[in-house]
Order: C-alpha cells, then sequence, then structure tokens
C-alpha cells in the first residue's frame, strides 16, 4: 500500500503507531454480539451459510471462487471440491457433499485414487442418507478404479446387507479379506452378513412349513364340509348350491376351490370359524336369533352332533334370559326355523342334531355361521312372524 | 534293471529336444517302471530320472506330459520315494508354480501327487516347509478351493484332502484357527458341498484334524466360527421334530425340508460324528452342544443309519450328551490320566468292539449277497 522508501517508511511507521495511541480502536468484536460476528468470519464459520451472498460474507465468496476457478489444473479443482465436499459432510449435509463430489468426478481427472476417494466418499453420503443404491453403484466404481480400497469394499458390503442382498455382502468381504486378511471391520461384517444370510433362510423356511400346514388344515376343513354336503353360501352373489361344482371332478381341487375359505367368514367378524378338531367332528359358531326382543346368543363352538334341544336346555335351563321379561322362554316351549333366503322358513325338530339340518337340501350356511330364529310356540309373536310365510317342516 | 550304459542311453532320450516317437517310447517305458515296486525303487536311487520327468511335463506333447504326470503319481505313492523326489529332485517348485496357474490343464494331477507326498507327517512336513519357502500361504489354497472355477480345465477337488494331510501338522493348523484372519470360517460351507465327495471329505477331515487342538473348541464353537450347524447339517434329516426342539436347534438346522437328504458316504459321515465326539472333550463345549439341541438330531440319525461302525460312534456322542457331567478333575477328558490297568481294560474292549463290528459288517454283507443271488435265481 505505502509507497514510501526506506526514508519515509520510518515516518510512516511512527504515524501509523501513533494511531494506536491516539485512536480508539473501532470495530471491535462487541461482547453482545460477538459469536454472531465470529459465525461471519470463514475460519470460525461453525455452518457454511445456505448461499453465499458475497456482500455479506465476501471472504467466503472469495474462497469459493478460488474453489471454483477454472483456470486452475483439473486435479487441483477435484481436490478442492473434494475438501469441500467433505466439510459438508462433516455437518452432516450429506446433499451438498454429494454436489461438491459430483462437480469434483466431473473434472475427469487422471488420478485413479483421487477418483476412487471421491466415488467412496460419494457412497458414504448417499449411504447416510439411505439411497444405498446410489451408495453401492458408487463403491462400484471405486472399487473398479482401486480394487483394494479398504473403504470402497467395506461400504460396498454395508449396502448390500442393508439391501438384503446378504450373498453379494459376503462376497464383498471375500474380496476384501483377499486383499486386507486382518482388516477386523471386514471380518465382522463378514459375520454378521453370514448370519443375517442364514436366519432369513431359516425364516423362509419356517414359513414355509406353515403355509403348508396351513393349507393342508385347510383342505381337509373344506373337504369335511364337501363331504358332509353341507352348502355355503358365498356372500355377494346369488345362492350357489354346492350340487353345480359336483359336476366337475369328484374330490378335485377345483370344486373344492369353489368352496372358498372366504365363505366361511363372518362379516360380524366374530373372530370364530369352522373347524375340524382331531377326531373329525366339525364345530360351527351358531347364532340364535330372538326376533321378538332383538336380542342374539352366541355359540362359538357347537359341536355338528350336538342337539339343539341340548344346547336349548343349557341356555334356558336353570335362569331365563334378563330380557325374557314375560319369562316364556322354557326350552320345551321354544321353536327353530331357519330363514333359507329364498322367501321359505325351514323349522327344525330340536332333536335334530346340527348336523342333521346343515346337510338338509334346503340349507344354506351364510357367512360360515348358521344361524337360526327362535320363537316361542303359540305366543302372540310368533303367530304374526309366521303369518304371511311360507313354513316348511324338515324332516 | 537296466544297465548303467542302457540307462544312460535311455536318459539321454528324456529330453525335451528327443524326437517326438523316442521321447515317446522311452517316457512309456518310464511310467511302465513305475507300475510295479521294484522298478520304482529301482528309480529311487536315479535323481536325474526323476528331474526328466520333471522337465518332460512342460512337453508340448500332451500325451507325454500326461505319462509323466501318471509316473510321477505312482512315484509318489510309494512313501520310500519321497525324499528322492522332494529333495533330490527338487520337483517341489515346479509343481507349486503349475498349480496356482488357473490356466494349467494338468493343477489336478498336480494335487494328487501332492495329496500323496503329505501323507505321512515327515515328507507332509517338507511339502509344507518349502511351501513357506515360496512364500505361498495356506491362505493360497484356502483361496482357490473356495474359489469356483479358479481353474476352468481342473476341478482341484484334491485340495480338499490335501489341505485335509497338511492339517496334521500343528503349525498348519495354526494358520487355519488363526483367530486374526478368516480361513476356516471360509471352508464350513463345503462340508455339504455336492459336487465332490473327496473335497467335501478332504474339508471335513481338516476340519477334524483341527479339532484335536482343544484349547481353539469354543472359539470355533462361538458365533465368530459357529462351527457346528456346518457338522451337523450333513447328519440331520427330513423328520419333523416338535416346535420346542426347532426353536432351540442353531438357525441352519430349523424347519428343515421334507426332501433334507444326509450324508451319504458313511466314512464322512463317520468323521463328521468323531469330529463332533472331540467337541465334547471340554466341560464348555459339552454345554454348547447339550444346549443347541445337538441330541434330537443324534437321536433321529441313530434311527436312520445302518452302517455299525458309525452307529458305534453315534452312540458314543449319544453317551456323552445325555449322560451325567464327569467328576472332577476329569471334565477335559482329553487330558484325564487313564490308570495303566484300566487303560489296557479299555483297550481290551476296544478290539472286542472292533471285532463285533466286523462281525456285523460281514453279516450286512452276507446278507446283502445271499439276497442278491436270491433275487437272480428267481
Amino acid at each position: 500500500m505505502s509507497r514510501a522508501q526506506d526514508s519515509d517508511s520510518d515516518d510512516a511507521m511512527d504515524e501509523f503507531m501513533e494511531k494506536f495511541r491516539k485512536e480508539k480502536y473501532k470495530g471491535a468484536f462487541n461482547v453482545d454480539n460477538w459469536e454472531e460476528e465470529f459465525e461471519k468470519v470463514p475460519m470460525f464459520m461453525k455452518t457454511a451459510p445456505k448461499e453465499i451472498d458475497p456482500k455479506e460474507h465476501p471472504d467466503l465468496a472469495c474462497l469459493q471462487s478460488i474453489i471454483h476457478d477454472d483456470d486452475r489444473p483439473p486435479e487441483e479443482q477435484a481436490k478442492a471440491l473434494k475438501d469441500e465436499g467433505n466439510e459438508y459432510f462433516k455437518e452432516k449435509n450429506y446433499k451438498k457433499a454429494i454436489v461438491s463430489y459430483s462437480e469434483a468426478l466431473k473434472k475427469k481427472c487422471t488420478d485413479t485414487d483421487l477418483c476412487a476417494v471421491l466415488y467412496t466418499n460419494r457412497a458414504a453420503a448417499h449411504f447416510h442418507l439411505g439411497n444405498m443404491r446410489s451408495a453401492l453403484n458408487d463403491s462400484l466404481a471405486a472399487k473398479k478404479l482401486k480394487p483394494d480400497h479398504v473403504k470402497a469394499l467395506i461400504r460396498g458390503a454395508q449396502c448390500c446387507v442393508k439391501l438384503g442382498n446378504f450373498s453379494e455382502a459376503l462376497q464383498w468381504c471375500d474380496e476384501g479379506l483377499g486383499v486386507h486378511a486382518k482388516d477386523v471391520t471386514l471380518q465382522e461384517l463378514r459375520a454378521t452378513a453370514d448370519k443375517l444370510k442364514r436366519t432369513a433362510e431359516r425364516d423362509a423356511r419356517k414359513s414355509k412349513v406353515k403355509e403348508k400346514k396351513e393349507r393342508v388344515e385347510r383342505e381337509a376343513l373344506l373337504g369335511a364340509i364337501r363331504e358332509r354336503g353341507i352348502k355355503l353360501l358365498k356372500p355377494d352373489k346369488p345362492s350357489k348350491h354346492c350340487s353345480d361344482s359336483e359336476e366337475e371332478d369328484v374330490g378335485s381341487t377345483r370344486a373344492l376351490a369353489e368352496l372358498d375359505l372366504n365363505d366361511l367368514c363372518s362379516q360380524e367378524a366374530t373372530g370364530f370359524k369352522v373347524h375340524l378338531d382331531e377326531q373329525g367332528v366339525l364345530h360351527w359358531p351358531v347364532l340364535f336369533l330372538y326376533p321378538e326382543h332383538g336380542q342374539t346368543d352366541f355359540i362359538s363352538s357347537f359341536n355338528e352332533n350336538d342337539r339343539f334341544i341340548d344346547h336349548l336346555t343349557v341356555m334356558f335351563g336353570e335362569e331365563l334370559p334378563p330380557w325374557d321379561t314375560e319369562k316364556k322362554y322354557q326350552p320345551r316351549n321354544l321353536e327353530l326355523y331357519f330363514d333359507d333366503e329364498r322367501g321359505q322358513l325351514l323349522q327344525l325338530e330340536n332333536e335334530m342334531s346340527l348336523l342333521r339340518v346343515l346337510q338338509n337340501d334346503r340349507c344354506l350356511v351364510k357367512e360360515g355361521t348358521p344361524s337360526f330364529i327362535v320363537l316361542v310356540r303359540d305366543s302372540a309373536f310368533c303367530k304374526s312372524f309366521l303369518s304371511g310365510k311360507k313354513v316348511h317342516r324338515l324332516k | 534293471m537296466l544297465s548303467d550304459r542302457e540307462a544312460k542311453e535311455l536318459l539321454n532320450f528324456l529330453t525335451l529336444e528327443t524326437r517326438p516317437d523316442v521321447k515317446g517310447q522311452a517316457t512309456e517305458y518310464i511310467l511302465g517302471l513305475t507300475g510295479t515296486k521294484d522298478g520304482c525303487r529301482y528309480l529311487r536311487g536315479k535323481p536325474d530320472f526323476l528331474k526328466a520327468l520333471l522337465t518332460l511335463t512342460s512337453d508340448s506333447s500332451v500325451a507325454i506330459v500326461k505319462d509323466c504326470y501318471h509316473a510321477l503319481i505312482n512315484l509318489s505313492a510309494d512313501e520310500t520315494l519321497h525324499r528322492a523326489l522332494v529333495q533330490d529332485a527338487n520337483i517341489l517348485p515346479v509343481l507349486f508354480s503349475n498349480l496356482l496357474d488357473p490356466t494349467y490343464m494338468f493343477a489336478d494331477r498336480i494335487c494328487t501327487i501332492l495329496t500323496n507326498l503329505t501323507r505321512h507327517e515327515k515328507t507332509c512336513k517338507d511339502v509344507f516347509k518349502v511351501f513357506q519357502e515360496e512364500h505361498i500361504g495356506l491362505a493360497k489354497i484356502v483361496e482357490i478351493l473356495c474359489t469356483e472355477d479358479y481353474n476352468k480345465k481342473a476341478s482341484l477337488h484334491y485340495l480338499g484332502p490335501l489341505l485335509s494331510n497338511l492339517t496334521q501338522l500343528p503349525d498348519a493348523r495354526q494358520f487355519i484357527l488363526d483367530k486374526e484372519r478368516c480361513v476356516v470360517q471360509r471352508l464350513l460351507p463345503y462340508t455339504q458341498y455336492e459336487a465332490s465327495t473327496v473335497k467335501r471329505g478332504g474339508v471335513i477331515g481338516t476340519l477334524r484334524n483341527c479339532c484335536f487342538d482343544h484349547a481353539y473348541h469354543e472359539w470355533m464353537l462361538s458365533d465368530a466360527v459357529d462351527i457346528l450347524p456346518f457338522l451337523l447339517l450333513p447328519l440331520a434329516g427330513p423328520e419333523e421334530l416338535t416346535e420346542e426342539e426347532n426353536e432351540g436347534l442353531p438357525v441352519d438346522l430349523q424347519y428343515l425340508p421334507e426332501d433334507k437328504k444326509r450324508e451319504e458316504d458313511p466314512d464322512i459321515r463317520k468323521m463328521l460324528i468323531e469330529t463332533l465326539l472331540l467337541l465334547t472333550a471340554t466341560k464348555a463345549g459339552r454345554q454348547i452342544l447339550k444346549s443347541k439341541n445337538v441330541y434330537p438330531i443324534m437321536r433321529e440319525f441313530h434311527k436312520w443309519e445302518k452302517e455299525p461302525s458309525v452307529i458305534s460312534a453315534c452312540e458314543k456322542l449319544v453317551q456323552v450328551l445325555i449322560g451325567d457331567e464327569p467328576e472332577p478333575g476329569m471334565e477335559n477328558l482329553m487330558e484325564v490320566e487313564i490308570p495303566e490297568d484300566v487303560e489296557v481294560k479299555l483297550q481290551d474292549l476296544d478290539v472286542k468292539e472292533q471285532e463285533q463290528i466286523e462281525k456285523e459288517q460281514e453279516e450286512l454283507i452276507r446278507a446283502a449277497t445271499e439276497e442278491n443271488s436270491a433275487r437272480e435265481e428267481s
């Protein structure tokens, strides 16, 4: 700045020094805002500003322009970009880091070591963002350039593990251990990948066994129902008799497929389904409806060989239900009806077993839960309920 | 045999530069010699012939090279020839470098020669020493063994038995069991290698030898190596175990499919059981094997096995698994001091047991032959 020659410089120097004694120092950091001020100095910045406004941060803008100065050789530019990326990485600003590394790679410099590092670092940034595929591709690129680059080998294996490709992860580890036999990270990674692989294989086997067991049980159940000639009503479709499917091969799985397990699902979602016990006996969930009082009773497991009277005796035996205000629902007074959904009511004999009733041609099981209407014989409600309806007695 | 003059003449024909037809006849003659014990012994004193054979393995005629290797294989099968081959003719360095060459067509024959040479401890030590002098670690052998299609023209299955032979030496075992590297772990999947009984048997033999060093047992049974599932899988069958038994098993043995097959070779089955028995030598080992439900696997195996000697080994193992713990001072069965008179009695029992096994085997063979002849007659 000063163009003073030697003799003058002493004077200038004295003058300069005088300033310190006379003038008060301006522009010092203020006690209140020194941290803010600090943040503005590139050297002390804790976080990089999102946009570098040359007016606000002239120094940082200056640095950036140095980094992005296109006049310098590509190696230098790439290195500077790498450093920039690393800074962003340290701050966990992975997206920005990736941009820097990508810019560096675009410079196409011939230094394979540098490029391998760039790919590896970018892979790490992708990894932390959860972009496993990109991270793996970058690791692969790094490995191609430098097959013994330990960080790339480790990162590649880690990506494979996250992607669930355990066999591939093992290959990466073995490749790595081929060059760096004693690397502990690779060994541990290999052990982890191996364990995960074997656990996944076990899980696959286990679910296969479970699937098979369920399929066998399902087929046995549907077979038992079909054997007995019991008809299931398909939901949302007009009632379809099993006799249609009997025209196909007896025992063919296609015929069984007509009897879908969905036909057994109750929309009321009682959670109970018909099941076949170890002695080959079917147990049904059964619903008793009391239209007189708007009540229902649900039997979760009605043995097909049980007679209705047996259940009624238990249900209405000792204590009558609270809604039976007239105390008229005595077992011996009860009549049971089945609505065949085609305008007919079928009256059962209470001494019949559930199986006998279900096997009747006119009976259809709706939504897997046989339901029966319970009326009190000769009661006013019963008479009015049955008037105008076609009633048919089951034999 | 040959007179000195005849021998000298023959030797002159055994060079690369000799006319092909003469060369061929000469090597054929040598091969013929190696087919007899006397012939081999004769060649023992003639290292120049052995060197010539080695040189001729780089001949351009495949037929001649084949004959040379065939001769070397025959020679290496005779232990008295080992010194001549290894020390006097110094065949190892050339063999090694060809072995490691992924394009070398005759690598399998080299494997066989090396397997022969390493069968007995003395030459095995020499071979191992040369391995180290040539800076070929066992790591390389393991790596090649574990690399499918390392050599497209040779299967290299005999690297299995080679490794097994080498591990009779403590130094070789130490390398395989190096805790700072990942060596033994890479061998484990090969206990189920279906493509080659030779390789599979070799790997299992290696593992069995490694289990002689009981100081390594805990490490080998730990997650760092996890040898147990790989020993049990070939012995486990498709039989369904209870849910409880399944959940207690190592992960690899749970829920095995219906088409699971057991190891077909009885000798290999026996080796696997022997390895398991070795692992029961320490208290820690016994506890681990008991806690990982080895017993149900062996229980089902026992029902399936037909070979008397294998059944016997299985019963020994089961005894340890379900028996009580030994008294204090006897926990490490390998270190227990057996009093002399007991030792004699035990040896007697062993002999009697062996006789019983042989008797049962004979009966099996007789029954099978009778069945066969009955079938032929009808």
